[in-house]
This record gives C-alpha cells, sequence and structure tokens, in this order.
C-alpha cells in the first residue's frame, strides 16, 4: 500500500461509514411502503468494494449481511463496463442471491473514471410472484415455481431509468404498487449512501479513504483474532436436525465439522444430507451467509461486522447437499431453514472450543398466513402471523430472553399490537401468554415460548397456509442443558377431532368459530440443570414459568 | 411581580427571576438529589439575595413559579420507584415483558433479558374483556377480581396499574377496578390506562401506564413537600411543573400523571431554545445543549417544537407525547479509547462527575474531550469555573500522551483527533434527527448551549454545512430562563381506528368537539385567560405502520367535505416527510388529539440599540491549536457589547462556558448582547 494513514483519520472514516449505511438504514424505514419492511424491518444495508469485501453494514437482519459479498461478486462478474448512473437489480439465488424474495440494489460509487465502492440496499418483498402469495410455496419442486428470477441486471444505464424493465418486473408481482414504492425507498436509500460516500472521499481524498478502509478491515481482523485465540484449539463436531421436507423425508441433517487452530476457524458442511426436493434447501450465498452468523455471534458483539472480521473463517461444503442446493432447486424457507440449524450445528461443535460463548438453540421460525373474508367489511384479507415468537436460547450470561424469535432475527422482529390486529382482522386473542415448561431447563433455562389461542370471527371458510420448522426438534439444549419443547400448532373445531398442523401446509380449511391452538418452542436450556440454583427455581415457580403439570401449557 | 423558573440538574440548580420591567437575575445552588426541595430552598434564598430582597419578600411578590425536575428521571434511571402490581386482562399478563419480541443489539445473543419493572408475580390477570368496538365480551368478574386484590395486599405493592385490552374504547371495567380499588385498599395509588394513554396499542399502554404507577407516588411526596416548603416561606402564587412536552401544568396534574415529568428537565431547555429562536426571529433551530456526559439535540423547524410519541427512558417505553429530544452520549466526560484493533473511540464511556476528567485532579486517568480540550488551548486551566475550580495541565497532558503513545502520535495529534471525532459523533446525531424529520441541516441555525457546547458549536455546524451559530448569554441557565415562556398545556386523544372511506364527517366532529370540551374544562379549572385550541390527527396509510402526526389547525370542523380536507392534509404531510403521496390509496384515522393551551403573560428584555461600532479589545492571547499551533486573542464574554464585531481565530470566555472560532469565521455581538457566528467555508481546525 502506498498510502498509510493516521489512526485517526482510520476512525473518522470507519465512523463515517457506519453512519453512512446507518442513515440509508433510517431512509429506508422512513420511506418503504409495505410492512415487511417499515414495521418488521426485514432489509440491510451495506457497502462493498468492486472485490466483493464488505466494508460497512448497518445491524439489521444478520442472515443478510454475510451473503452480500457474494451478490456483490455476482453482480462484477456478470456486469461489465459500468458506468456512473447504472444501478443494478438482482434476486436470483443461483446468481450470488439468497432467496428470490430479496431483492437488492446496487448503486456503484465513483472517483472521477474509477469505480471503488457499491452502496447495496436488500430488501424482502411482501411478494414475488410465483405459484403463492408471498414466496413461501411448500409445494414447489423447482425455483420457477418459487417466483420471478432476476440475475443481474441494470435497472437504470448512465442515469437513465430502464422504465421498461421496471414495468415487467412489477407485472409479475401481486402487488405491483407496493413494490414499486418500496423499490424507490430501495433506489433512495442507495443513493443516498453514494452521495454521502463521494463526499467522504472528496473531502479526504481518494487514496486516504482507500487506505483507511484496509486499515479499518485489518484492526476487525486484528480484533477477531485476538478472540478467537482465547479459544480451545482442535477439531470439533456438531448436527442440528431439520423435521421434514414436508414431503415424508425427516431428520434431514446438517453436520458441521469445525477446525479450530490458532486464530483460524474452518468450517466444513460436506457431511451434511443430500439436498431436498422442497425448500428446504439452502443456496450457496445464504449457506455462507449463516455460517458467517454463526461465527458473528460467538465473537465479541462490538466487532465491526465486516470481512476484516470474517477473515478468520474458511467454509467448505459441497455442492448437491441440503446447504448447498444445484441449480433450479427451489430454496425460498433457506434464510429461516436451513440457515438456522447451520448456526445450531456450528455453535454446538464450537461450544467444545468456547463454552463460555456458545450460547444454547434459539428458536425456529413457524409461519402461518389466513387468507378469508372479513365479515365487518366484505372485503377478502391475508393475516400473517408474527405473534408468539419463540424463546431464545440461555447462555453463560443467563437466562434465555422469553418471546424473542429466532436465531435468524434474534429480537429484531416486531409482533404487532393484537388491539390493532382485533380492529383490522376477524380475530380475537383468546389468550397470549407465556408458555410455561417450554424452555429447555438447565443451569441457566431456555426463554419461553407464547401460548395463543386464536379465534377466527368469519362468517365462511378461510385457508390457512403454513411454512416453518420445528414441531419435532426444539431449540438445542447446550453443553448439558436440555433442548425446549418443540412448537406445537393445532386446529380445534367444533364438530371435528383437533388437527394437529403441520409446518409445510397449503390450504388448511378453517371454519368460522375455529380456534387456532399456537404453542411456541421455548430456547434451549444452557449448563447442567444440577446446577440451576435453589433461588432461580423458586423464582421459576413463583412466577409459573415452570409448573408441576408439564402438559399445562 | 415576579415570576421565576427553576430547574433542578444533576450538579446545579438553576434560578432565574423575571420582573416587570423584563430586569432578568440568575442564580445556582448546589443540587439535592436525596430532596431537590431542599437545593431549591437554598437556591431562592441566594437569588433573593441578588434581588436585594428578603426570600420572603421575594416569594411573596412572585406570581408564578415554573419548575422542571428530574425526580421521576431518576426514580426510573435508579429504579428507586414504587413497589407496582399490574391488573390486567386474563391470557395477556406478559404483554410488558414481550417488549413486542424487540431487543436492542443484535449480535449480542449473551446479555441476559432486562427485568420488567412489575415482575411475573405481581402481574394478575382478572377475567373480563371488551371487543374492539368498546362492546363487553365477558363482564368483569368479581371473584377473579377479589382474588386479585387479596394478592396484591399480600404482596405490599404501594402502586397500582390497572390496564385491560381495548380500555381506549370502553374504560368501564378498568374504573369498576379502580373504584374497588380505593375502597379496599386506600393507601396504595391507583393508575389506569384509560387515564393516562387512552389509546390503542397495549404494549405501548401498558408500559407508559406502569411507569406513571412506578414513579407517581414519589413525584407526589416530592412536590407536595416543596409546595408545603414554599407556603411556609411565604410563596401565594402558582406553581406549575414543566412537563415532557414543554407545556407547564399544576401540582395535582402533574402528580396523576407523573410519566409526563420524565423530560421535564430538557423540556425546559427545549423551552428556551423556543424562544431564543422568537427573540431572534429565526424559523428553523437546532437546538444543542452540550453537557458532562451527554449532548441532547432537538429540532425547531418553521418555528415550532416537534414532538412525538417514541419516547422513553431507561429501557422503557413511555408512549406520551413529549418534545422530540435526541442524547447522544457524547460530552465533555467522554472518554477516548483505543480497541484492540487498535481503532480509536471516543465515547460512549464517561468519566462521569466522579472521577471526571484526569484535568479534575480527582484521580482520573482517562484521557477525556475536556482533557483534549485544555491540551489544544481552547479551555484555559487557570479560570475553569471563573478560577473557582482550576484544572490540571499536567494530568490532562498525561492522560493524553498514554493515548498517544498507544496510537504512536503525537499528543496535539491525539487531542485533536478526541476532538474531531467527538464532533462527528454529534453532527451524526443531528443529521440523523434532521433526515428523520424530512428536512435539510443546511439551512438552520444552530443553538449553542450547556456547558461544554461553545468549544464544539463552530466545528460541528461546519461539518453540516450549517453556517451561522448563537450562543446566548443567558446559555448556562437557559432551560430555567425558557420556562418562564412555556405555556399551560392539557392534552387529550381519543382512538377513531378506522378508514377514511368509513368515517363520517359528523363522526369525526363530535369526537374532536367533545374532545374539545374535555380539555378546556380541565384548563379552565387552572387559569382564567384565554384558551387556544390545536387539534391534530395520528393517521396512515392502510398497510403502513407508523402513524404522522397530521396538524388540523385552522380546519373548519363544520365543513361538509371535513373528511377529504384532513385526508388532503395527511397527504401532504406525508409528501413532506417522506417525498411520497400515494393518493389512491386506503387513509387510516388511528388517534385523534386535541390540545387546549392557555398562553400566561412574560416578561420580555428589549434588545439593546447597539452601543458600540468599535472593534472589540482582547483580554490577552493564548496559544491554541488554530490549524497549528498560534497565539490567538482570548475575549471576556461580559466585556462584549452589541455592535462588537471580530473575526476569527478567537476564544471567548465567560464563567461557564468558552466559544472557540476559526479563522475567517465572523462574530457580530447582537442587540441582547448574544454572540451570532457566520461560518466561512473554509476547512475547520
Amino acid at each position: 500500500m502506498s498510502e498509510t494513514v493516521d489512526p485517526i483519520t482510520r476512525s473518522v472514516v470507519q465512523h463515517r461509514l457506519s453512519s453512512i449505511v446507518a442513515e440509508m438504514g433510517e431512509a429506508m424505514l422512513r420511506t418503504s411502503y409495505s410492512q415487511i419492511l417499515n414495521s418488521s424491518r426485514d432489509f440491510s444495508l451495506a457497502i462493498c468494494d468492486v472485490t466483493g469485501r464488505l466494508i460497512a453494514q448497518a445491524e439489521h437482519i444478520p442472515v443478510h449481511v454475510g451473503a452480500l459479498p457474494w451478490a456483490t461478486r455476482a453482480v462484477e462478474e456478470r456486469i461489465r463496463d459500468v458506468v456512473p448512473g447504472d444501478m443494478i437489480l438482482m434476486n436470483d439465488p443461483y446468481h450470488g442471491g439468497s432467496h428470490l424474495p430479496d431483492l437488492t440494489v446496487f448503486v456503484p460509487v465513483f472517483d472521477g473514471e474509477r469505480r471503488l465502492l457499491w452502496t447495496i440496499v436488500r430488501a424482502h418483498q411482501s411478494d414475488i410472484g410465483g405459484a403463492t402469495h408471498g414466496a413461501y410455496n411448500p409445494d414447489a419442486t423447482e425455483i420457477w415455481q418459487e417466483g420471478l428470477r432476476i440475475p443481474p441486471i441494470r435497472l437504470a444505464e448512465a442515469g437513465r431509468m430502464r422504465d421498461d424493465i421496471l414495468d415487467m418486473l412489477a407485472l409479475n408481482v401481486r402487488n405491483p404498487y407496493d413494490f414499486r414504492g418500496d423499490l424507490a425507498a430501495m433506489i433512495g436509500a442507495a443513493h443516498l449512501g453514494e452521495r454521502r460516500v463521494k463526499k467522504l472521499l472528496a473531502e479526504l481524498g481518494t487514496p486516504v479513504v482507500e487506505a483507511a478502509i484496509e486499515a479499518v478491515l485489518d484492526a476487525a481482523e486484528a480484533q477477531a483474532r485476538a478472540v478467537v485465540s482465547t479459544w480451545r484449539d482442535g477439531t470439533f463436531h456438531g448436527e442440528a436436525l431439520l423435521d421434514d421436507d414436508g414431503r415424508g423425508r425427516t431428520d434431514i441433517r446438517i453436520a458441521a465439522k469445525v477446525t479450530k487452530r490458532g486464530s483460524d476457524v474452518e468450517v466444513d458442511l460436506s457431511d451434511s444430507d443430500p439436498q431436498a426436493s422442497s425448500f428446504v434447501n439452502s443456496s450457496h450465498a445464504n449457506m455462507q451467509a449463516a455460517v458467517a452468523m454463526a461465527f458473528a455471534y460467538l465473537i465479541d458483539p462490538d466487532i465491526p461486522k465486516n470481512s476484516g472480521a470474517l477473515r478468520p473463517l474458511t467454509v467448505k461444503a459441497k455442492q448437491g447437499t441440503i446447504v448447498w442446493a444445484d441449480p433450479g432447486r427451489p430454496v425460498t424457507l433457506c434464510t429461516s431453514h436451513p440457515g438456522n440449524e447451520i448456526v445450531e450445528a456450528i455453535v454446538k461443535a464450537l461450544a467444545g472450543s468456547c463454552p463460555d460463548r456458545a450460547m444454547a438453540g434459539w428458536g425456529r421460525r413457524y409461519r402461518i398466513a389466513i387468507q378469508g373474508e372479513n365479515p365487518r367489511t366484505g372485503r377478502g384479507f391475508i393475516w400473517h402471523m408474527f405473534h408468539a415468537r419463540p424463546g431464545g436460547g440461555a447462555s453463560s450470561g443467563g437466562d434465555g430472553w422469553s418471546s424473542i424469535g429466532e436465531w435468524h432475527s434474534a429480537g429484531g422482529l416486531k409482533f404487532g399490537s393484537i388491539e390493532v390486529a382485533e380492529a383490522r382482522f376477524p380475530l380475537h386473542f383468546r389468550k397470549h401468554e407465556f408458555r410455561p415448561n417450554s424452555g429447555g431447563d438447565g443451569q441457566y433455562r431456555g426463554g419461553l415460548g407464547v401460548a395463543l389461542d386464536l379465534v377466527l370471527e368469519t362468517t365462511r371458510p378461510a385457508l390457512g397456509n403454513t411454512a416453518g420448522e420445528g414441531t419435532r426438534h426444539g431449540s438445542a439444549g447446550m453443553l448439558g442443558g436440555e433442548d425446549s419443547a418443540p412448537h406445537r400448532y393445532r386446529l380445534l373445531s367444533e364438530g371435528r377431532p383437533p388437527r394437529e398442523l403441520r409446518t409445510k401446509e397449503v390450504g388448511i380449511e378453517i371454519l368460522p368459530g375455529d380456534y387456532l391452538e399456537v404453542r411456541s418452542a421455548g430456547g434451549g436450556g444452557w449448563g447442567p440443570p444440577a446446577k440451576r440454583s435453589q433461588a432461580a427455581r423458586e423464582r421459576d415457580r413463583l412466577q409459573g414459568l415452570v409448573t408441576d403439570d408439564a402438559e399445562a401449557v | 411581580m415576579l415570576t421565576i423558573g427553576i430547574d433542578v440538574g444533576g450538579t446545579f440548580t438553576d434560578l432565574v427571576a423575571i420582573d416587570a420591567s423584563g430586569r432578568t437575575v440568575f442564580a445556582k445552588s448546589l443540587s439535592t438529589p436525596e430532596d431537590q426541595s431542599l437545593g431549591v430552598m437554598t437556591g431562592l434564598e441566594e437569588l433573593a439575595r441578588r434581588l436585594d430582597l428578603s426570600r420572603a419578600d421575594m416569594l411573596a411578590q412572585t406570581q408564578r413559579l415554573v419548575h422542571g425536575t428530574t425526580v421521576a428521571t431518576n426514580a426510573l434511571l435508579e429504579r428507586r420507584g414504587a413497589k407496582v402490581a399490574l391488573i390486567t386482562t386474563e391470557g395477556h399478563r406478559d404483554v410488558l415483558e414481550m417488549r413486542e419480541g424487540l431487543k436492542g443489539n443484535r449480535y449480542d445473543l449473551r446479555s441476559p433479558p432486562p427485568e420488567p419493572l412489575v415482575p411475573r408475580e405481581l402481574r394478575f390477570g382478572v377475567r373480563e374483556r371488551m371487543r374492539p368496538d368498546g362492546e363487553v365480551l365477558i363482564p368483569l368478574d368479581q371473584d377473579s377480581l377479589n382474588e386479585a386484590i387479596a394478592a396484591i395486599r399480600r404482596s405490599g405493592a404501594t402502586s397500582v396499574a390497572v390496564c385491560f385490552l381495548h380500555a381506549y374504547r370502553n374504560a368501564a371495567h378498568e374504573h369498576a377496578v379502580a373504584e374497588r380499588l380505593a375502597r379496599e385498599l386506600p393507601d396504595v395509588g391507583v393508575s389506569c390506562s384509560s387515564d393516562v394513554l387512552p389509546q390503542i396499542k397495549e404494549y405501548e399502554r401498558v408500559s407508559t401506564t406502569v411507569v406513571n404507577a412506578y414513579v407517581s407516588p414519589i413525584v407526589r411526596r416530592y412536590l407536595e413537600r416543596l409546595e408545603r416548603r414554599l407556603t411556609e416561606a411565604g410563596f401565594a402564587g402558582s406553581l406549575f411543573i414543566i412537563l415532557s412536552h414543554g407545556g407547564m401544568a399544576p401540582v395535582e396534574e402533574a402528580a396523576r400523571l407523573a410519566a409526563a415529568t420524565v423530560l421535564s428537565g430538557p423540556a425546559g431547555g427545549m423551552a428556551g431554545a423556543r424562544r431564543s429562536a422568537a427573540m431572534l426571529g429565526v424559523a428553523d433551530l437546532v437546538a444543542f445543549d452540550m453537557g458532562g456526559t451527554s449532548t441532547d439535540i432537538s429540532l425547531i423547524a418553521d418555528g415550532a417544537m416537534t414532538l412525538s410519541a417514541d419516547s422513553g427512558l431507561a429501557g422503557q417505553r413511555i408512549a406520551l407525547r413529549s418534545l422530540d429530544i435526541a442524547s447522544i452520549a457524547a460530552g465533555g466526560g467522554s472518554v477516548a479509547s483505543v480497541d484492540n484493533g487498535g481503532i480509536f473511540h471516543v465515547g460512549p464511556q464517561s468519566a462521569g462527575a466522579m472521577p471526571g476528567p484526569a484535568c479534575y485532579g480527582q484521580g482520573g486517568e482517562a484521557a477525556t474531550v475536556t482533557d483534549a480540550n485544555v491540551v489544544l488551548g481552547y479551555l484555559d486551566a487557570a479560570k475553569f469555573m471563573g478560577g473557582k475550580r482550576p484544572l490540571d495541565v499536567s494530568a490532562a497532558e498525561a492522560a493524553i500522551d498514554r493515548l498517544a503513545t498507544s496510537l504512536k502520535i503525537t499528543r496535539i495529534e491525539a487531542a485533536a483527533g478526541i476532538f474531531r471525532l467527538v464532533n462527528l459523533k454529534m453532527a451524526d446525531g443531528i443529521r440523523m434527527m434532521t433526515l428523520r424529520r424530512g428536512v435539510d441541516p443546511r439551512r438552520f441555525a444552530l443553538l449553542s448551549f450547556g456547558g461544554a457546547a461553545g468549544l464544539h458549536a463552530v466545528e460541528l455546524a461546519r461539518e453540516l454545512d450549517i453556517t451561522r451559530i448563537i450562543v446566548p448569554t443567558t446559555a448556562s441557565v437557559l432551560s430555567a430562563w425558557g420556562m418562564l415562556t412555556s405555556d399551560l398545556r392539557y392534552e387529550v386523544s381519543r382512538t377513531h381506528f378506522e378508514s377514511g372511506a368509513r368515517s363520517t364527517a359528523g363522526e369525526v366532529r363530535e369526537i374532536f368537539e367533545g374532545l374539545e370540551a374535555r380539555a378546556t374544562e380541565r384548563l379552565q379549572g387552572w387559569f382564567d385567560g384565554p384558551i387556544a385550541i390545536e387539534r391534530a390527527a395520528e393517521m396512515r396509510y392502510g398497510e403502513q405502520i407508523f402513524e404522522i402526526d397530521v396538524s388540523l389547525d385552522g380546519i373548519d370542523l363544520s365543513s361538509p367535505s371535513l373528511i377529504a380536507e384532513i385526508e388532503k392534509r395527511f397527504h401532504r404531510r406525508h409528501e413532506e416527510l417522506y417525498t411520497y403521496a400515494s393518493r389512491d390509496q386506503e387513509v387510516v384515522f388511528v388517534n385523534a388529539r386535541v390540545a387546549a393551551v392557555g398562553r400566561v403573560a412574560t416578561y420580555e428584555a428589549d434588545a439593546h440599540a447597539v452601543t458600540t461600532t468599535k472593534a472589540a479589545i482582547p483580554r490577552g492571547t493564548r496559544r491554541a491549536l488554530f490549524g497549528e499551533r498560534r497565539d490567538v486573542p482570548v475575549f471576556a464574554l461580559d466585556e462584549l457589547r452589541p455592535g462588537h464585531m471580530l473575526q476569527g481565530p478567537a476564544i471567548i470566555e465567560a464563567e461557564t462556558t468558552t466559544v472557540v472560532i476559526n479563522a475567517g469565521d465572523a462574530l457580530t455581538v447582537n442587540g441582547f448582547g448574544w454572540l451570532d457566528i457566520r461560518l466561512c467555508k473554509a476547512q475547520g481546525i
């Protein structure tokens, strides 16, 4: 490197870059249209360089972040001769994407003729076309049934929007209005980032900023290595199981062989089970992202999540397995599953290397969407359940968080107000409370899941779709801690026997007055139950979080 | 006739008196955290002395006393509030602890969850249920209520929060429970959600109601004690408390709605900023209050302060409307450090008041922002706090040297780095706030107040392309001074959760008229002057989750096209904030709100005529960093007169603040004796 940079400038650049991505996030939050973005915040912002290195990211959805370098490399491979004013769009899992709903916009940042960086916005779309609304299609046997595939393409050329392309895209989704609004928000946020990065280049000079970026990446690497070098050396194994593929194949295994030596960590997922015929496969980029997410959870939370911090990590996997499907396979569930199981397998393995850092398992995602007619308005409705969040895993830091979510969202996904849901939809929430006995026992107890009794106040039959995991396997206990109770969703109907819902079903008939008995999983326990203090056990009982009647939920 | 403003801060209690001629007198006393009213009484003694009056005479002449208090704030921060029990709808007793499924740091999976203000064993589900339209689905079950009351009696709880689902629509069950509690547990305070925050969204409502129950007893005790002491000392006027929304209310109301006093302190500062903006005739102002541990930022846009319902404190959600103030963990005491990757940071840790910056000589070894200012020559160690508390230069140098050595740079480079990074951090905070509000920071002037603000204001303004900075002479007591112009304010709201298409003009009119009657009636109990009404609606598009505030001031409620008018205002406001409107989309009303405002008479100082046209004479020079280390003129603020002009680089000193301006920047002293600084475009220090 020709330019050296003083430590103050290095800090200034690091600080600036992270405030730029934070501002991009604020702009997205305030301007996006659909609920999944402005409420659930299912989007991420990043700055990558032209070799695909992640320079800065805003803390939104952990599973997006490790995926963006792969998306950037796919853009670089495919799009040549980028000029100022170009803008790239992509989503395809077989061209560097994770799954089809995650649309990604790239805006290049130039210094004169030279292209240096990309400002990137990835956002989960509420619909992306395909056979079912919302992209989660348990029946899909190939990716074409999951939605519209977009390899890296130019959405703008030298400052001119390709309106023809935009029209074609909008025509292929179910809610073109939201789609256009959200895309406009993404483009606005990416351009805001571009402007701010250019100002930084102008102010400090491009060579100084480039040198500072190298120093920032090196610093994150040094911090990560300092942490890893305190862990025990060795080769460790961990595994986690998917319940099923929805077609009768059960207990699909994700196997992690993790070798830790000095300050390096190699994760080898090659022994994982063969790929599936349904959407529980992972794309390559998503697999890489899940491994990065596991690593990020185990190092210190305040180490910047950039490519420098991930340098100690090497990843091996085999194409054709559940973690890296062959081209054409469906993959929509992958950001949750097997994303979560990949994390769990790696954390389990590394529990032998860094027990104080390895947290017990967080919940698995189990979606349900209900479509029907609202008798109060006479209009159709679609309701997606974000309530009944599962519990978080316990750790050496203490008991797990209750009602907090899954590995891949980790408290980043807000569930809406019950009062608002009841006012807007024909739903009655009879109960929405912690589910006793759902957390895994241990020296530290897993967080609790939730017991939800939801009555449908329709006058005509409605239809339910599910997409998820975790009715066979609870969240993993760690280091002697016990697994949590798994999810259990049932449909109770007058005159019909109770019906256990499966995690991958389409078209479940829900009759007026039926109720859904939703019992979400807790988090895993950490450490041997025998070591749990008497005081903690007494408090659990006093609070009714643990009861004698294990069936009382 | 006098009016007195009193602001109790962490270290000092500030007092300001204004008489009918506009004469303004300041005093300060040490705060007394264990009983704030003691420091207040000492301060009043000092204030009277400066007015050449006895305290009893001064208080006898005082018509109005306005008070900003941190009693609720501290109770919440230090978790020293009441033992609270919660009565809520059966099947929903964990709303408070679920926190909508959110947690803070995304990558920190090992920190345990926070303890809720009411532990689960004190949260009681009672059998009852309302529907969203207010219809009773399950009547209030007396047996389950009896059980809850018996358990609360056994628990020794001293305050009870009552929050039922959909009580914003039908409060009958909450009121019935409150009556029973008043009869059977007469010594226990009761906060009902339908009184505290009658709005849809159960988490916000239950959390706010619980906070209210938690701080209410301690706030009530304090205010009653203060009132008693004042009466005994001869005060016969009205005592008002500043609330988080920037308006004021009598003691009884502040004690009832104690959760609305948690931002009482900073609200005074913002009132001062608004008053300054009005005096200057400036419409857009960033209020920048930099203290020892944190910096408070807020915006006055088009002459108005913004209220938001997004606030919270100490991890507790408080959805009452309050001034939109962003607090950034950066101040004079912010500590500089180097992480194990070799990256240099300033804050968020602070050396606080103890041990404080190294230069305080109280054993602090960490290099802080104040130490950097000493090393750079901006702060005069000998004259700190008017010479009452000289700083230890060698301790500051030693602290900065330790940092410089680990970074392999010089002492001056390290100190300049701290100065630069802390400015960057505060500039980011302001930029983020303007982004949220959809305004461009460049059109704003920066109002600098708080002890440390003057040292940094010019350079952080430059970072934001802001070109005008104002430093009022009242900077050090701005909160107490600003309070004196606060209005009496009573806010009421009602949820009307309905789409525009399904609402009728008559229905909406009725809601607003009902709210106005209630608000006016309440305010008339406190105040016999003219009452102004402010109306607003919280609205959003169908699928959105954030409502925006739409002002309905000046709208004709009797218009048959009322709904269309309101929708038009919503689209326009949405476009202002977020650059687009979706005029063909469903619009949803969520809450209607009305504020009754009583404007009190204030005594204003007039701007003085320009008394001089001469250049200001410096008191001396000091060696400080301005591009390079050089001797720059130092001026005494109290020697500057209206009309004085000077050019940077220069340092202007007063007892409690120091202002640094750079080469090319021009300073004028305005008619109030305030500093009005215009920046040149050149690169900063």
